[in-house]
């Protein structure tokens, strides 16, 4: 196995907020290999998108380790983490919120030579910003143009050219479609996949539609309450899945197809949110096989079989 | 123009696309020629006034009159002519008005931006801070001040300038709270971007809404000051004009001679007013999300 | 043949608004039937008139911006547009109901939720205060929500319990028919899971039917017995379940299904439909496809396609099933 390019160890973060302490990341580890996608999915209020800022450090973790290229960048200054952000970048969710509205498509893009003072010659700065703009599908009449006079695709592939302005070797893609439109979403997918292919990204897509990260994902971690509850291979993961909440997970999601019909799990009850969890499986209250001992103690992310994480006490059972 | 094509899409300067789309709005325009006019007189005031025998020089029998063809505005107490003092007066006025509103802007908008984006620890002892200027009547706090420095102008700016601070802190806190948390700043400093240029390059532009509605208000309030200032006797100097002094010094003649108090007050209405105009037009301007 | 009842019929609705920018034209023409007791999906993206339409039915389209230039909606045998304003507020809610999309905006939070439950019992059928709360118990026993929660406020209750709130209001007076607009959109999977299997079994229990309007064509394979797929104002494909998801004939459903990843099939590159929607107050001549679509002829940038049958039950819009246009299908570019 080649050495990962990313890999996290023990990540944590937690939130004070006024009901006590908010468990969003809870001791998850996993590691990307060099070109590769990590799919990170779940429900809302199951901490992906704070692990991805949290790897990131905009969101600064509570403790474990980020190994990028093999050294921690949790212990960098923020001098040193500024310079990291040229590897490391993130594509936000909302196409909407994420521009500044009082700049224009060129400035957006410009942006990171600004700030870490590169290109500092205007033709060539300009040269880039249109060069970029192709590759990400942007007409460059658009060039001075504000985001709110555009479509929220189009405002994604600036959110993507200016995420791979400094050429970044690694991508948080933090839920990048699912604001758009389903005919928009297929052309963003198809750019981010060909993207990766051109320049040898390795990303992590954040994302809570199953579909999706099957068709983007090499591996796959399913979140739920801030812990990794299954994390495998993606095509294991359709195939074979493990977890209870899993395969309700892969059970609900509607298939666009006649006759389709399937056993669906349903689930009962809601999702909670983690403040001050108890010890004790987070899934348990919502598990048809839950047994006493999943309220008592927590299981360990381990090893069913090879390749394949599980956190229940009974993954062989199932 | 450049091979690779960005000259055809070559943009406007900023400085010129803000200046057209103010153009298009009719009464900023108004306001901005109001403004470059009273500017234009107050520099060119000598040319057409003497300002020792038009302003200065008493002439008591041709006191409390009327106006005419001779005193536009008529006369004062003492026979000066009021159009003459109200040109002259533009002069400390306007320079207070806008000098306190830059030092209340500077200081309190920084304190205010810092409050607000740091929050916790630093906000709370900002805020306070601010609280107990707030506090301590304004005109009373540039009293202490002028009384301690002296009665000279810049003083008296600084003081009222000052007393502007806890207002401007509050405002920009306010509207940095509402526009940090947008996934636009995340952004930003995603891409490298340190703290104090996300604060003045990403957040100021887009609380400039309520910062210039409190700016055009506050050169008002600071010419009001002033005033007051003056007429306990530590703001501007008599024999000087100042339109606040003018002023409260007609209002002894409020029932006979109501020119003396109407004039100065009319200047100030339309100041204000032509630069609220001007502000709210320059605030619709600075937004591209409001361009036709 | 026995004689089919519509619980719903749209006859050539347009609706346009007008803006700054402006005539947009939101609805231009569209004809929906929906046949008693049946779901009927209405599928299309942003922009393609989907909300318009359902609000042209409980007539809400603001006017101004909005008005309705002309067509029909008869619900139930009788035009909409012929009701007073009065008559029109029984209607709502009573006879129709529409539960939004958001159910976090859909609830008064100060109001707590048994309150605004029993309020609608109030508006339309003459009951006391105690025997309206009482239904109101009732009624969010049968979403699933224990009866002594209804003195909770909205914000007390999860997006999914929320949700379910909604659909209890909408439901509460049996109305005969039901718009829902996104109903799932905001929620998570396994609570979508949920609310969906609850609206089956209750469209079950009281046959009412049914306009779900959505653009996941997932869900609309799950709950839909017809389909409409909306393009830029117009209806461009109708048929049964069968015949969009198996015979699929315009060329945008094709699009459609093509930009979805397919879950058993990880690898297949998705065939996504180039460009973007067309601008709604400056339409495209001819087909207001043409511009995306890849089996584009020169025809089809100069007439409009008119509805032509392919079946029975399903028509498509598009001039490659018309005669004599020389339009073919299948032979792209």
């Amino acid at each position: 196995m080649s050495e990962p390019l990313l890999e996290v160890k023990h990540l944590c973060k937690y939130f004070n907020t006024s009901g006590g302490v908010l468990h969003a990341v809870d001791d998850v580890s996993f590691a990307i290999e060099k070109g590769k996608t990590l799919g990170v999915v779940g429900e809302s209020g199951c901490g992906k998108s704070t692990t991805g800022r949290a790897i990131l450090r905009l969101h600064e973790p509570t403790s474990g380790e980020v190994l990028f290229e093999g050294n921690d960048i949790t212990k960098y200054s923020m001098k040193q983490m500024r310079e990291m952000r040229k590897d490391m970048q993130i594509v936000f969710q909302d196409p909407f919120a994420s521009l500044n509205p009082r700049k224009t498509v060129s400035e957006i893009i410009a942006e990171p030579f600004r700030l870490h003072r590169t290109l500092t010659n205007k033709t060539e700065r300009e040269g880039r910003v249109l060069e970029l703009m192709e590759t990400v599908g942007l007409a460059a009449r658009l060039v001075n143009s504000y985001p709110h006079e555009l479509d929220g695709g189009r405002r994604q592939r600036i959110g993507i050219a200016r995420a791979l302005a400094m050429n970044p070797k690694f991508v948080v893609c933090d839920e990048p479609v699912s604001a758009l439109d389903v005919s928009i979403q297929a052309q963003i997918l198809n750019l981010l996949k060909q993207l990766q292919e051109e320049r040898g990204l390795t990303y992590i897509f954040i994302t809570h539609d199953l579909s999706v990260v099957n068709y983007f994902s090499d591996e796959i971690v399913v979140m739920y309450l801030g812990k990794i509850v299954e994390y495998t291979s993606a095509e294991q993961l359709f195939a074979h899945p493990v977890h209870p909440y899993t395969k309700a997970l892969l059970s609900a999601i509607p298939v666009p197809r006649v006759d389709a019909k399937k056993e669906r799990i349903l689930l009962k009850g809601e999702i909670t949110s983690p403040i001050n969890p108890k010890p004790g499986c987070r899934f348990a209250p919502r598990c048809e096989y839950a047994k006493p001992e999943c309220f008592e103690k927590s299981p360990e992310l381990r090893e069913t079989e090879k390749g394949h994480k599980v956190s229940c006490h009974f993954a062989e059972q199932f | 123009m450049n091979k690779n094509g960005v000259g055809n899409y070559k943009k406007r300067g900023m400085a010129k696309e803000i200046m057209r789309r103010l153009m298009k709005n009719k009464m900023a325009v108004a306001g901005l020629v109001i403004i470059t006019i009273l500017i234009l007189l107050a520099v060119f005031a000598d040319v057409f006034i003497d300002y020792e025998k038009d302003v200065v020089a008493q002439d008591i029998p041709n006191r409390l009159q009327g106006p005419s063809a001779e005193h536009w505005c008529g006369t004062d107490e003492f026979g000066r002519d009021i159009f003459a003092r109200l040109v002259y007066g533009s002069r400390v006025s306007l320079l207070v008005g806008v000098v306190a509103v830059v030092v209340a802007l500077l200081i309190g908008g920084i304190l205010g931006a810092v409050a607000g984006y740091y929050e916790g620890v630093l906000d709370n002892v900002i805020m306070r801070v601010m609280d107990i200027f707030l506090a301590v009547p304004s005109i009373l706090m540039a009293i202490t001040i002028v009384a301690a420095f002296g009665t000279n102008l810049i003083y008296v700016m600084i003081a009222i300038g000052i007393s502007g601070v806890p207002g401007f802190a509050r405002i920009v806190r306010a509207a940095v709270l509402s526009v940090k948390d947008q996934e636009f700043v995340e952004s930003s400093k995603a891409i490298g971007a340190a703290n104090i240029t996300v604060i003045f390059r990403e957040i100021i532009p887009n609380c400039m809404a309520p910062i210039i509605v409190q700016a055009t208000l506050g050169v008002a309030g600071s010419i009001l000051s002033t005033a007051s200032l003056s007429f306990i006797g530590l703001g501007v100097q008599p024999p000087s004009p100042e339109w606040g002094a003018m002023l409260s010094g007609g209002r002894n003649y409020l029932r006979d001679a109501t020119h003396l108090t109407l004039f100065p007050g009319l200047a100030i209405v339309i100041t204000v007013l032509a630069l609220n105009l001007l502000g709210d037009g320059l605030r619709d301007a600075l937004d591209p999300r409001l361009k036709q | 043949m026995e004689e089919k009842k519509y619980a719903l019929k749209i006859k050539d609705l347009v609706v346009q608004y007008k803006t700054d920018d402006g005539v947009v034209e939101a609805v231009n023409g569209i004809d929906l039937m929906i046949e008693q007791g049946k779901t009927m999906g209405l599928v299309g993206e942003t922009g393609a008139g989907k909300t318009t339409t359902a609000l042209s039915v409980l007539r809400l389209i603001p006017e101004p911006p909005g008005k309705i230039i002309r067509g029909s909606i008869e619900l139930e045998g009788k035009n909409v547009f012929e009701y007073s304003e009065k008559e029109m507020e029984k209607i709502r809610g009573n006879a129709v109901s529409m539960i939004f999309q958001d159910p976090m905006t859909s609830l008064n939070p100060v109001m707590t939720v048994g309150d605004q439950i029993a309020e609608v019992i109030e508006l339309h059928e003459k009951v006391d205060k105690k025997s309206a709360m009482e239904k109101a118990k009732e009624m969010l026993e049968m979403v699933g929500i224990p009866g002594n929660r209804a003195n909770e406020y909205p914000h007390q209750f999860s997006g999914g319990m929320k949700q379910r709130v909604v659909i209890a209001m909408a439901l509460v007076c049996n109305p005969g028919f039901l718009i829902a607009d996104e109903p799932t959109t905001a929620l998570d999977v396994t609570i979508q899971a949920q609310v969906l299997d609850l609206m089956a079994k209750l469209r079950q229990k009281y046959n009412t039917s049914t306009l779900m309007i959505t653009h996941d064509l997932g869900i609309v394979a799950e709950v839909c017995d017809h389909v409409a797929i909306m393009y830029a104002g117009n209806i461009v494909e109708s048929g049964s379940l069968r015949d969009i998801f198996e015979n699929t004939a315009h060329p945008y459903t094709e699009g459609l299904f093509g930009s979805l990843p397919d879950i058993e099939k990880r690898t297949e590159k998705l065939k996504p439909i180039p460009g973007l929607m067309p601008d709604p107050t400056n339409l495209p001549k001819g087909c207001p496809f043409h511009p995306r679509c890849k089996y584009c002829q020169d025809i089809c940038k100069t007439r409009v396609p008119v509805k032509t049958s392919v079946s029975d039950t399903h028509a498509v819009s598009c001039l490659a099933y018309e005669e004599g246009t020389g339009v073919v299908l299948g032979g792209a570019k």
